[in-house]
């Protein structure tokens, strides 16, 4: 009973939530039809959707998207690992966290795109650095949401880990880390979310390859079709990789997800 | 000299912590021997240091005075003779029952602590239940995993620090009975530490009174009826009042408080 009403207000939930959406494509259709603004600036739905087939068709995108995925690949598990690592031994050891999160969260401050002149000066406009450029993205999220996983394990389970004699790696890989999981998932979405917005903004300030590339080259063409279709493509494969991210963190925690469908309290 | 496995021996103890820079004394020369296989429980009011005493037994403080003794040995750290139940069940939330009750046997084969599980869930009459999450047990059965968790090791002695203090009334008596049948199976040394006197008497040979600030022991009394007790009986309700009278809350001077 309760889980078919419960099924309902998704479904209501979801259709709502199209309604938005919907207004825009029809706002975007008439300002269109109606003559509002400049072809040259808007096209028309329909025509960016022959731009999408276009692009996939002749095969440019493919190499486009592959070319931003390795990076955000490289650049996420650069970033990452580092992040996580460094979260890791702060949340382990008070002393370095003394010594390196005031720095750390010092420096969070600095807009990182800010960050993109140095990076060119000292990395080049080699593909090192747009590496270097969506670690950075990739790195904040990482060690501030694994550091808040690892310091806030319950100090009973800490306890508990004592009595059952758990030390070393094995207090580490059976307490620590299950029990910072959540937030070091959480951690995961956010830093790979931030390294693909990164890998875009790397390649419009210079590439000869990826969705940046290919948007950045179109506007100098004024070939605005390309760019609303780039638009489109980068948002779809964001969303995605939430999403998909989301179904792995459902899967891991399924410990968290399944308190409903037991006995009651 | 041998010492029968179980036997626990507390000498003047006492443990005193450092809050703000003060000493804060919270055991005072405390002197108990329990024999090894009884049940033993400890009452007393909030704040009277027992689940400082049980954290002594079982070594999670080790900076104390005197000596509490296991089998005659200082007790100095954690140890898998020492079972324990906390007052919340301390589940892990990410393992499965069956993982939670194994959590304490690393160094035996997949199947050999298959083995022990399912026995020790059958124990606490909670088989099939391996494959479940913490999040969707009952309080009470939540507390059962957490009793096969620590009887899974094989301890000489079980601590249990009100065990059953967050469960309703049916409940508890229900669990009550529980532990008892688990004590006449195990014959192990069992000590538990509650708030309710019927409990204590209910289950225990011996029942130690313990008052505040700093903690002493007030009276050690011997509850020497047969089992399963009847919580109705006049030998029950006498050593009640006996009890009861400890904390003031005896009959003989009803109207003592109300002047
Ligand atoms: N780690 C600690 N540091 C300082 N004071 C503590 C600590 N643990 C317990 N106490 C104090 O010791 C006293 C006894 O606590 P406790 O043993 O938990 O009592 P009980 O279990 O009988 O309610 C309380 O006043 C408590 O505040
Ligand atoms: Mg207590």
């Amino acid at each position: 009973m309760i889980k078919n009403s419960l099924k309902k207000l998704e479904l209501k939930d979801k259709l709502l939530a199209l309604i938005v959406p919907l207004l825009l494509l029809a706002a975007w259709q008439s300002a269109v039809s109606l003559e509002l603004c400049s072809p040259l600036l808007l096209i028309p739905p329909l025509t960016l959707l022959d731009t999408l087939l276009y692009l996939a068709d002749s095969g440019e995108l493919t190499i486009n998207i592959i070319a931003s995925l390795n990076r955000v690949l490289v650049g996420f598990l650069i970033g990452g690992l580092s992040g996580f690592l460094l979260g890791l031994f702060m949340g382990l050891s008070p002393f370095l966290d003394r010594f390196a999160g005031p720095l750390i969260k010092a420096s969070k401050q600095v807009p990182q795109f800010a960050l993109m002149p140095l990076i060119i000066l000292w990395f080049g406009v080699d593909e090192l650095a747009k590496y270097v450029f969506i670690a950075i993205g990739a790195f904040y999220p990482m060690v501030f949401n694994t550091y808040q996983g690892v310091s806030t394990v319950s100090k009973r389970y800490r306890e508990l880990a004592r009595v059952f004699d758990y030390r070393g790696a094995r207090f580490l890989t059976k307490v620590i880390l299950p029990s910072a999981m959540p937030s070091i998932i959480t951690g995961v979405r956010h830093s790979l979310g931030l390294s693909w917005m990164f890998v875009v903004g790397a390649e419009i300030f210079g590439a000869d390859t990826g969705l940046g590339y290919m948007m950045a080259a179109a506007r100098n063409m004024f070939q605005i079709d390309i760019v609303m279709a780039g638009l489109v493509v980068i948002g779809a494969i964001g969303f995605s990789i939430n999403f998909i991210l989301q179904v792995i963190e459902k899967r891991l925690l399924v410990w968290r997800f399944s308190s409903d469908q037991g006995a009651s309290k | 000299m041998s010492i029968e496995k179980g036997t626990l021996q507390i000498r003047n103890l006492s443990k005193s912590f450092t809050v703000d820079g003060n000493a804060l004394q919270v055991l005072n020369n405390i002197n108990l021997t329990f024999p090894a296989g009884s049940f033993i429980s400890i009452v007393g009011s909030s704040g009277c240091g027992k689940t400082t005493l049980l954290r002594i037994l079982l070594g999670l403080e080790t900076n104390y005075e005197g000596d509490a003794l296991l089998d005659g040995e200082r007790i100095e750290g954690p140890g898998t003779n020492r079972g324990i139940v906390f007052q919340d069940h301390r589940l892990l939330p990410w393992l499965t029952v069956g993982e939670n009750v194994a959590f304490g046997l690393d160094k035996q084969n997949r199947k050999a602590k298959k083995k022990i599980v399912d026995e020790h869930l059958k124990l606490v009459g909670l088989s099939g239940f391996e494959s479940a999450y913490p999040a969707q047990l009952s309080g009470g059965m939540a507390q059962r995993v957490a009793i096969a968790r620590a009887l899974a090791n094989k301890p000489e002695i079980l601590l249990l620090d009100e065990p059953l203090g967050a469960l309703d009334a049916l409940t508890r008596m229900h669990m009550q009975k529980e532990l008892e049948r688990l004590w006449l199976l195990e014959k192990i040394t069992m000590v538990m530490v509650t708030h309710d006197v019927d409990e204590a008497i209910y289950l225990s040979d011996i029942v130690v009174i313990m008052s505040s600030r700093p903690g002493i022991i007030k009276q050690i009394i011997k509850v020497p009826f047969p089992r399963p007790r009847d919580r109705a009986s006049s030998e029950f309700s006498h050593i009640k009042a006996e009890i009861l009278k400890e904390f003031h809350l005896g009959t003989e001077y009803p109207f003592a408080y109300a002047i």
